[in-house]
């Protein structure tokens, strides 16, 4: 008798909650809830939390058997539910008769500001009662043919972030689109391939009248932080060229000497004067990070000075394909010496792409080469400081530059000299001595000031409680 | 006794290394334990996971290798365990290939103890090459990322994956990670376009680097090195005891540390000693 | 000619990826994400090239009996050996326990690995015994820094007595008020210092790593 009743329970209520008769989807989410509730009259939990039913829709008798349900519940009749239906092993069940969700749910579809037309926005508000879940229908018109785009979400939820399309190749972004968000009265059954899952969905729950979408493509970011960063850009390149000019005049561009970067000639005549070679180590980043791109700069420079100097240079990469790189540009840099006979194209190597297995390869280079100067310089990470032990064991001068904070401390403690930070990225135009890229130092330099006022400004602007210079540098998300 | 220091300070580094060798040996075979507190960053790591509904799924990327696995593995299984026990699902990926052969076993004994089944209580999704990229899709689009698990099953027929379909449908990421690409790239490439919440497990060194993120509130906890993982195993196993097959490692490993940093400090002091005291006193300082 | 068209596609090429940034039109980022592609493409093919530099480094010195060509024997069957048991079982081979490649990974590369990262514990108690000298002030004031901070992380900082309970208060203060500073500033500094780099290159102010003029 209470499986009969139960069974009445789950064909008669949403049936009875909609007026209409049951289409086969329905039954069979029906049928689904049916065989959970027989195996061994055991009562039934959707969702582990709730189960919904339209209190004024049912007859009377149906409604007693309702609440009877919920009694027992209440007295803890125990559940088993196959693992799909109830994701919440634990958890307390309790079961409400409510009302029928209405379908007004206020939906706004907006295109989110600065987008890249690839994004709509759903906002609704929540109905009374409050759903099982939500499921976002996404159609072409306001007819559809429909697409799900997800069906779980939380009943508490009251927008959702849609991407109209994730591969613009297969499928172009429409001008507009059309939604309806379903409150659902039930957990959707699993998709079934073939099936049409938006009608069973729409099946199971009240659905709003569509609504249009259209998502706007900015082809320029106008936020100040945005516009903020691309003066600072243009700001350094324009000076750049502005100083370049003034370099090209004959206007004297007076910088400060580093030690560790006047070093490095120092270090290529020592490993001159004693017959041995110089190491130079790129990182172990790629070709792309802009430190390896620095340390290929530096190389060039540093390959046409051994070349004068008409010693050897080994040049130990990570990277295959910075190993290319590094090759190309040491062989142009003994090209430009006029001492192309000097290059040796097996002194540019490539060790290991795995991080431990070249700096062993490298040490082996080291014990065995036993380089005179060793040139650390790029994008290093825990390998640096066993390269820098073993290099000073072998009693080389060593200097190193990179921007990896985590790893200056070791170099410090290691190395001969270290380059901290942007003064790895000045090495070339020290080295090269070349007046317009002297200038260059300069352009960011001037920049560096301005950044500095700016910390201050923001600092006592915020302090004081103006947002402003905080909104000017703030750069908001796609 | 000026010969002496001289040679103390030029001593052949074998002796120290030797010195080194007993510091993390003695300790290992007459353990000593000191109690130790737990910090705020560790403290909000333990309460982010501890305020997820029963029943959500989280995104962790173990990004980490068999050098970094002293420090990250400790974290990795309490996690696990902090994770399965509060009947959380997991869905895991790396961007490290080297990470699956330890990340996979180690999920798997955990989830056995605690009765959780493949495909409906975790997943592992597999390693991803292309560093910020890959994290850059995982932010847009994790099928597409993924079009199948480790073991090729379609994502759209793993039951932990309804639902999911970007980085923001979790409520937290849990990012183990041993370096690049990692929690930098993960805040820098993510966290802010997409609003996610973000916890970090990484290794000592990159500790210091990731503090900013946790003040600006780009994290929403942070576990550096051995010293966070014993802190985090602390909160984690205060009332119960670790899995079968999992021992409270960092626990352990961090009463090692002791004598270990005591000896560097000691190194030091009389290095410097010796210094001084074999200084010339005319040689001005610079 | 042979300089001036590289710069030409350097120019074109880099301001079109600096303004990806600030151009979020999906049809700009498919062009931009091409171009990524073509790159890992091209860092992919140059695995090849990588491996063949390897063999042509290292096999004449096998075949000369160079110094340590031993060695060099061993990296070059432990190459083959393993391109071939990747090649031959696969993404899946790898996870399986029991395959010849995990247990290459686990009794092979594993141990190989955690020794050399173990390396750095020795290392860093040598070069600290060398480096930490309080030659001058700022030399003295990051040796203590560095002597608080290790003792304090450690169980041991907390329970010295008397100064126990301020050592990790007074550690995570310098985390996080000097350190996090001089990071800011050394982010700062390196991430201006990356535009003008990027931004020589782009102009073609940077000319060393196409051989000059």
């Amino acid at each position: 008798m209470r499986h009969l009743l139960i069974l009445m329970l789950l064909v008669a209520v949403p049936a009875l909650a909609r007026g209409d008769a049951w289409t086969p989807e329905q039954m069979k989410a029906a049928t689904t809830m049916l065989q959970v509730s027989e195996e061994g009259g055991k009562a039934l939990r959707l969702d582990g939390d709730a189960v919904y039913f339209g209190d004024d829709a049912l007859p009377p008798g149906l409604a007693d058997a309702a609440r009877e349900l919920i009694r027992k519940r209440d007295a803890g009749v125990p559940v088993e539910l196959p693992r799909r239906l109830n994701p919440h092993p634990g958890a307390t069940p309790k079961v409400v008769v409510a009302a029928p969700v209405s379908s007004d749910f206020g939906l706004t579809v907006t295109a989110p500001p600065e987008n890249d037309g690839l994004n709509l926005k759903l906002a609704w508000t929540a109905p009374t009662p409050e759903p099982l879940a939500w499921a976002v229908l996404r159609g072409p018109s306001a007819d559809g043919p429909w697409t799900v785009v997800t069906a779980d979400l939380p009943g508490p939820t009251l927008d959702f972030s849609d991407k109209v399309t994730t591969d613009v190749e297969d499928e172009r972004p429409r001008d507009s689109y059309w939604y309806r968000v379903v409150a659902l009265r039930a957990l959707p059954p699993e998709q079934v391939e073939g099936e049409d899952w938006a009608a069973t969905l729409l099946a199971m729950g009240a659905a709003n009248p569509a609504v249009e979408g259209r998502p706007i493509a900015v082809w320029f970011k106008t936020s100040p932080g945005s516009l903020m960063l691309l003066a600072l850009i243009l700001g350094v390149g324009a000076m750049m060229l502005l100083f370049t000019r003034q370099a090209r005049q004959g206007k004297e561009m007076s910088i400060r000497r580093i030690p560790g970067i006047d070093a490095i000639e120092e270090g290529i005549g020592r490993a001159t004067e004693m017959g041995k070679p110089v190491l130079y180590v790129p990182g172990i980043d790629e070709l792309q990070d802009i430190q390896t791109i620095a340390s290929m700069l530096i190389l060039g420079q540093v390959s046409k000075t051994v070349a004068e100097y008409q010693t050897d240079i080994i040049v130990s990469c990570c990277i295959p394909i910075v190993r290319e790189v590094a090759d190309e540009v040491v062989k142009a840099g003994f090209y430009q010496a006029g001492h192309p006979d000097a290059y040796r194209p097996h002194n540019t190597r490539f060790i290991s792409s795995e991080q431990f297995a070249f700096c062993a390869g490298t040490n082996g280079i080291i014990h065995r080469e036993k380089p005179a100067t060793n040139l650390y310089l790029g994008r290093f990470f825990a390998e640096s400081l066993i390269l820098a032990e073993t290099g000073f064991v072998n009693k080389s001068i060593q200097i190193a530059g990179t921007a990896e904070a985590t790893q200056l401390p070791f170099f410090i403690a290691a190395c001969d000299y270290t380059l901290i930070g942007e003064e790895l990225f000045a090495v070339s135009a020290y080295l090269s001595g070349d007046p317009r890229l002297v200038s260059s130092l300069k352009a960011s330099d001037y920049v560096k000031v301005f950044c500095i006022a700016a910390i201050v400004v923001g600092t006592v602007t915020v302090t004081l409680g103006s947002s402003f210079v905080q909104t000017l540098f703030t750069i908001a998300g796609g | 006794m000026y010969d002496l220091l001289q040679r103390f300070q030029n001593m052949d580094r074998r002796w120290i290394f030797a010195g080194m060798a007993l510091a993390i040996l003695i300790p290992l075979l007459f353990p000593v334990e000191f109690e130790f507190a737990v910090d705020e960053r560790v403290s909000s790591l333990y309460d982010a996971v501890e305020a997820l509904p029963t029943g959500s799924t989280v995104f962790i990327s173990a990004d980490f290798d068999p050098a970094s696995r002293p420090e990250l593995e400790p974290f990795f299984r309490a996690n696990l365990d902090h994770l399965f026990r509060k009947d959380i699902k997991i869905v895991m990926a790396t961007l490290w290939e080297f990470a699956p052969p330890i990340a996979v076993p180690i999920t798997e004994e955990i989830a056995a103890a605690h009765g959780k089944e493949y495909g409906v209580d975790w997943v592992f999704l597999g390693y991803k090459p292309g560093k910020e990229l890959a994290i850059k899709s995982i932010g847009e689009n994790i099928p597409k990322t993924f079009p199948t698990d480790s073991r090729g099953t379609p994502v759209g027929e793993i039951a932990v994956m309804n639902g999911i379909k970007q980085a923001k449908d979790f409520p937290l990421l849990i990012n183990v990670s041993a370096g690049f690409p990692g929690t930098r790239e993960y805040v820098l490439q993510i966290q802010g376009q997409y609003d996610l919440k973000i916890a970090s497990a990484c290794t000592a060194v990159s500790g210091p680097d990731y503090i900013p993120f946790y003040k600006a509130g780009q994290l929403v906890g942070l576990s550096a090195g051995m010293p966070g993982s014993a802190q985090y195993e602390k909160l984690v196993w205060a009332e119960s005891e670790p899995p079968k097959g999992t021992r409270k490692l960092a626990t352990q490993a961090v009463n090692v540390l002791n004598l270990g940093h005591a000896y560097v400090i000691l190194l030091i002091l009389f290095g410097n000693i010796a210094y001084f005291l074999t200084r010339p006193k005319e040689v001005s300082d610079d | 000619m042979r300089s001036t068209v590289p710069l030409i596609i350097t120019f074109f090429v880099g301001l079109f990826m600096v303004f990806e940034f600030f151009i979020p039109h999906w049809g700009y980022h498919w062009v931009t994400a091409e171009f990524l592609e073509w790159g890992l493409i091209l860092a992919a093919g140059a695995f090849v090239l990588g491996l063949i530099n390897l063999v042509q480094v290292n096999l004449p010195k096998v075949i000369n009996r160079d110094e340590d060509w031993g060695y060099k024997l061993i990296m070059l069957i432990s190459l083959f050996l393993t391109l071939g048991a990747g090649l031959m079982l696969g993404q899946e081979g790898r996870q399986d326990a029991g395959e010849f490649y995990k247990w290459l990974y686990d009794f092979v590369f594993t141990p190989l690995n955690a020794t050399m990262f173990a390396l750095l514990a020795f290392y860093i108690a040598s070069a600290a015994f060398r480096a930490f000298r309080a030659r001058n002030v700022e030399a003295t004031v990051l040796l203590v820094a560095a002597c608080v901070v290790m003792v304090a992380r450690v169980p041991l900082g907390e329970n010295l007595p008397f100064i126990g309970e301020k050592l990790p208060q007074f550690m995570n203060w310098i985390m996080d008020v000097p350190n996090i500073a001089a990071r800011r500033s050394i982010f700062i500094g390196a991430a201006l210092g990356a535009v003008a780099t990027g931004l020589r290159v782009i102009l073609g102010l940077e000319r060393s790593h196409l051989g000059g003029e």
